[in-house]
C-alpha cells in the first residue's frame, strides 16, 4: 500500500477544499478500482477502496468542522469520535455502500454544558451527513446514522443505551447490539470508541445468552445453495436468474463470524480479521479458517462486482450478480464457497443450540 | 283445498295401508335404486367441484378480477348444461349414428328427453345424464384457466357453445361412448384424458392466442410473479376439488356392484396424498423454500393423474403415480414459464402434464386382474403386458390432444379475427370486474384511492 501514487491520492483528498472536488476524486478513483478488480486480488481492492472511503469521510469531517466554525459555533467543545457501523465498520464497503454511522463525544461536567455539546454535535452530524449525501453516499434506510439524535450521544448516554439493550434483548435491541458489534472509529478520539467497546464486551460476559438471541436474529438469511449443491437464484422479476450475493452469501458469513468472534471476546471488526483471530484462539482449525477466508474472499469479490447504479446522484447497489455474469468457470468455485459458508452457518447454529437448547 | 285432500288421503292411508306399499321391491329394483342413488350423489359431488374451481381461479388471480372469475363459472355452468342437453350428450352417447360414423361420433338423443323412471332396472337415464353433464362442465372450467384475467366475456360464451357441443363430446365418445379408441382398449377410467387433458388443451390454445397478461414477462424474457390475491381460497379450493373427486372417480363405477367403487376411492386418496407430498418436497429441495402453491398444484396433479388409472392399478402404483405427478407438475410449471406461456391457474401443468402422465401410467402399471374386472384393455408394461397397452394409451393422448387443440384453436382464432378475444389494455388494467360487469367483486378494497392492483 505504501506506493507513491497512493500517497499522492490521499494527499489530493486531504487538500480538497470543497465537496465537488471530493466527489470527482471519488468517482475517478472508483472507476480506476473497478478496472483493477479484474487484475488484482479482491481483498487488495477492497482494502484500498475502504482506505479511500475513510479518507473521504475524514476530509468531510474536517470540512464540516470549518463550516461550523464559520457559522459561529466554534470548534468542537470536547473530543469526539465519528463511528462507522455496518460494512464501513467491517472495512467491507463496496462502491455503493450507504452511510451507517454514529457519533460519541466526551461527557459534560454539568447540564448546561451537556445541552451546549448536544446542540453542537447534532448540528455537526447533520452537516456531515448532508455533505456525504452530496458525495453520493445514501443515508441509512434504518436510520442508523449520526444525524439521528439516538445515534449521537455522549459517552455516558451510549453506555446507558448499551446496558439497556443487553438488559432487554428484544428483537429490535438485539439488532442494535449486532450493529454496535461492528462499530469502529473512523476519525476523532479513539479512546472514546475503546471505552464503548469495553462496555459492550463487559456486558456480554454477564449476559451470555445474548449470543443465542443474536443467532436467532440473523438466521433468516440462508446461504443460497440447495440440497443438490445447486445455486438458488432469483426466480421472478427483473433480477430473475441472478444470485443475491449480498444476502445469500456475504451477510450469512458476516453474521456467523461476528457471532463466533464476539463470543470469543475478539474485538476485530472486519470479517477477515475475525477469521484470523478465531484461528489464533483455536476456535477455528487451520483448515476451517483457510476454507472460510477463501470463501469469504470470493464473496467479497463477487459483491464488488454486483450491479449498482447511480440513482439521483446516490450510488445504490442491488447486491445481486446477474445470471449473465455467472460464467461456467465461476460456478464450481462459487458452489464450493457457498457450501463452505453453509457449513460454517450450520456449525454456529448447532453450537449455540447445544449450549442454550432450542426454542 | 290442498289441506282437505291431504287430510282425506291420510285417512285413506290409515284405513287401507296396502295402497301405500303396493308391492315389495325386487332385488333388481333395489340394486337399481342403490346404483342410482350412488351415481346421483357422485354427480352432485362433481357439480360441487365447480365451487372448487371458483375458489381456485379467484384465489390464484388478482382482486380486480375476482367477481368476474367467480361469476362466469356459474354462468358458463348454466350455459354448458343447456348446450350439453341440446347437442353434446347426443354426440357422446347417441345411438343413431351409422357404424362407420359411430367410430368418430354418436348421433341422436338431441334435446335429450330423459325417462321418467328406470327402464328395466337399468341406471335411470336422467341420473346418467346429470353425471355426464357434470364431467363436461368440469372440463370446460379447466379450459378457463387459459382465459383468466384477459379474455372477453363474449369469448367465454362462444367457446362454451362449441366446446360443450362438439369438442368435449367427440373425445368422450371416442373413449367412453363406444368410439374407435374404446374399441382399441384405451384405459381412461374417469377421464385423465377425456376431461382433464381436453380442458387443458383448450386452455393452451386460449393462452397462446391471448398472449401473456400485461406485466407477466419482462423485455429481457424474465418472468414476474403475479401472485394470486388469496392463498386461503386456493387451499380451500383444493380441498373441495379433492372431496369432489371421490364423486368423479369412485362415481365412475356407475354402480355399487360388489363395492369396487370403494377401491377406486382408496386409490384416489393415495394418488392425491402422494402428489401433495412430492410437490412440497421437490420445491423445497430445488428452490430452498417449500412453496405452498406448488404443493397445492401437486395435490391436484396427483388427483388428475390417478383419475385414469384408479381402477386399473395396485395401491403401491397409485402412490408412485401420485409422487411422479407431484414432481412433474413442479417442473412443468417451470417449463411453461421458460417458453413464455402465461398459465395463471397452472391448468396446463396440473391438468395437461399430469393428465398425460396419468393416462400413460396405465400403460405401465395396469394389472391384468383389474383390467379384466373393468373389462377394458390389458396389463401394462411393468405388469407383464408388454408394450401394447402403453402404445394404446400413447395413441389416445396424442389423438385426443391433437383434436382438442386444433378444434379449440380454430374456434378461438375465428373469435379473435371476428369479434376480438382479449379485452383492451385499459380494461385489463382496471380489471374485468369493472370492464365486463360494471362492479367490483371487492368494492371496498378496490375503490380505495383508485388503486390499480
Amino acid at each position: 500500500m505504501h506506493n507513491p501514487t497512493w500517497e499522492k491520492r490521499l494527499l489530493d483528498i486531504a487538500n480538497a477544499e470543497d465537496l465537488e472536488q471530493l466527489r470527482s476524486i471519488r468517482e475517478r478513483e472508483q472507476t480506476r478500482m473497478a478496472t483493477e478488480l479484474s487484475t488484482s486480488p479482491a481483498y487488495e481492492v477492497v482494502e484500498s477502496l475502504n482506505a479511500l472511503h475513510d479518507a473521504l469521510i475524514t476530509q468531510v469531517l474536517k470540512l464540516a468542522e470549518y463550516d461550523l466554525a464559520r457559522l459561529g459555533h466554534g470548534a468542537p467543545p470536547v473530543p469526539y469520535t465519528y463511528m462507522l457501523y455496518g460494512s464501513g465498520g467491517r472495512y467491507e464497503q463496496t462502491m455503493y455502500s450507504d452511510q451507517d454511522s454514529g457519533l460519541v463525544y466526551a461527557n459534560a461536567p454539568n447540564e448546561v454544558e451537556e445541552e451546549r455539546y448536544r446542540n453542537y454535535f447534532l448540528q455537526f452530524s447533520q452537516v456531515i451527513v448532508q455533505h456525504l449525501i452530496k458525495l453520493g453516499y445514501p443515508p441509512c434506510e434504518g436510520n442508523v446514522i449520526a444525524s439521528n439524535p439516538e445515534w449521537c450521544l455522549p459517552l455516558e448516554g451510549w453506555e446507558k443505551k448499551i446496558d439497556a439493550w443487553f438488559a432487554e434483548p428484544s428483537w429490535e435491541n438485539v439488532r442494535y447490539l449486532l450493529i454496535v458489534a461492528d462499530g469502529r472509529p473512523v476519525y476523532g478520539d479513539r479512546e472514546l470508541a475503546g471505552k464503548l467497546q469495553n462496555r459492550f464486551f463487559n456486558d456480554l460476559l454477564s449476559h451470555p445468552v445474548i449470543a443465542r438471541r443474536m443467532m436467532e436474529n440473523t438466521i433468516r438469511h440462508k446461504v443460497l445453495v440447495g440440497v443438490f449443491g445447486q445455486l438458488l437464484t432469483e426466480r421472478y422479476g427483473e433480477d430473475a436468474g441472478s444470485l443475491d450475493i449480498k444476502y445469500g452469501a456475504y451477510i450469512p458469513m458476516v453474521n456467523a463470524f461476528r457471532l463466533l468472534a464476539v463470543q470469543a471476546g475478539i474485538r476485530e471488526t472486519s470479517s477477515m480479521g475475525r477469521i484470523k483471530a478465531l484461528q489464533q484462539s483455536e476456535v477455528l482449525t487451520e483448515k476451517e479458517a483457510e476454507d472460510a477466508s477463501e470463501a469469504f474472499e470470493l464473496f467479497l469479490k463477487m459483491r464488488m462486482k454486483a450491479t449498482g447504479s447511480d440513482e439521483n446522484g446516490q450510488m445504490v447497489g442491488t447486491g445481486k450478480i446477474p445470471s449473465k455474469q455467472i460464467t461456467k468457470e465461476m460456478r464450481a468455485p462459487l458452489k464450493k464457497a457457498l457450501k463452505a459458508g453453509k457449513r460454517i452457518q450450520l456449525r454456529v447454529q448447532r453450537e449455540l443450540q447445544r449450549r442454550f437448547g432450542g426454542r | 283445498m290442498i289441506k282437505k285432500s291431504l287430510v282425506s288421503l291420510g285417512a285413506l292411508l290409515v284405513l287401507f295401508p296396502t295402497m301405500a306399499f303396493a308391492e315389495d321391491p325386487s332385488a333388481a329394483q333395489l340394486n337399481m335404486g342403490l346404483n342410482a342413488l350412488w351415481v346421483m350423489i357422485a354427480a352432485v359431488l362433481v357439480i360441487l367441484m365447480q365451487g372448487g374451481f371458483i375458489l381456485l381461479e379467484a384465489g390464484s388471480t388478482r382482486m380486480k378480477n375476482a367477481g368476474h372469475v367467480a361469476g362466469k363459472t356459474i354462468f358458463t355452468l348454466g350455459l354448458a348444461s343447456i348446450v350439453y342437453w341440446a347437442v353434446g350428450y347426443g354426440i357422446s352417447f347417441g345411438s343413431e349414428a351409422s357404424e362407420g360414423l359411430n367410430k368418430f361420433m354418436g348421433l341422436g338423443s338431441f334435446f335429450f328427453s330423459a325417462d321418467v323412471a328406470s327402464v328395466d332396472n337399468a341406471l335411470p337415464s336422467s341420473v346418467f345424464f346429470i353425471f355426464q353433464l357434470a364431467f363436461a362442465a368440469v372440463s370446460l372450467s379447466i379450459a378457463w384457466g387459459g382465459f383468466a384475467e384477459r379474455a372477453k366475456l363474449s369469448a367465454y360464451l362462444i367457446f362454451t357453445l362449441f366446446f360443450v357441443s362438439v369438442i368435449y363430446p367427440v373425445i368422450a365418445h371416442w373413449i367412453w361412448g363406444g368410439g374407435w379408441l374404446a374399441k382399441d382398449g384405451a384405459q381412461d377410467f374417469a377421464g385423465s384424458t377425456v376431461v382433464h387433458l381436453t380442458g387443458a388443451i383448450g386452455a393452451l390454445a386460449a393462452t397462446i392466442l391471448l398472449k401473456p397478461r400485461i406485466g407477466k414477462f419482462n423485455k429481457d424474457g424474465s418472468a414476474n410473479e403475479i401472485l394470486g390475491h388469496n392463498q386461503v381460497f386456493t387451499a380451500l379450493a383444493v380441498l373441495i376439488l379433492w372431496v369432489g373427486w371421490f364423486g368423479f372417480n369412485a362415481g365412475s363405477t356407475v354402480a355399487i356392484g360388489d363395492g369396487f367403487f370403494g377401491y377406486v376411492a382408496f386409490n384416489t386418496q393415495l394418488g392425491a396424498a402422494a402428489g401433495a407430498v412430492a410437490a412440497l418436497l421437490i420445491s423445497w429441495l430445488v428452490n430452498g423454500k417449500a412453496d405452498i402453491t406448488t404443493m397445492l398444484n401437486g395435490a391436484l396433479a396427483g388427483l388428475v393423474a390417478i383419475t385414469a388409472s384408479c381402477a386399473f392399478v395396485d395401491p403401491w402404483a397409485a402412490v408412485v403415480i401420485g409422487l411422479v405427478a407431484g414432481v412433474l407438475v413442479f417442473f412443468s410449471v417451470k417449463f411453461f414459464e421458460k417458453i413464455k406461456v402465461d398459465d395463471p391457474i397452472y391448468a396446463l401443468s396440473v391438468h395437461g402434464a399430469a393428465g398425460v402422465w396419468g393416462t400413460l401410467a396405465n400403460g405401465l402399471f395396469a394389472t391384468e386382474v383389474l383390467s379384466k374386472k373393468v373389462g377394458i384393455g390389458g396389463a401394462g408394461l411393468f405388469e407383464g403386458g408388454g408394450w401394447n397397452q402403453l402404445w394404446v394409451q400413447f395413441e389416445s393422448v396424442v389423438v385426443a390432444g391433437a383434436f382438442a387443440f386444433v378444434a379449440s384453436f380454430i374456434i378461438l382464432w375465428v373469435v379473435k379475427q371476428v369479434i376480438g378475444f382479449r379485452v383492451t389494455e385499459e380494461q385489463e388494467i382496471i380489471g374485468l370486474d369493472l370492464s365486463e360487469h360494471g362492479n367490483y367483486g371487492y368494492p371496498e378494497q378496490m375503490k380505495k384511492a383508485g388503486t390499480s392492483v
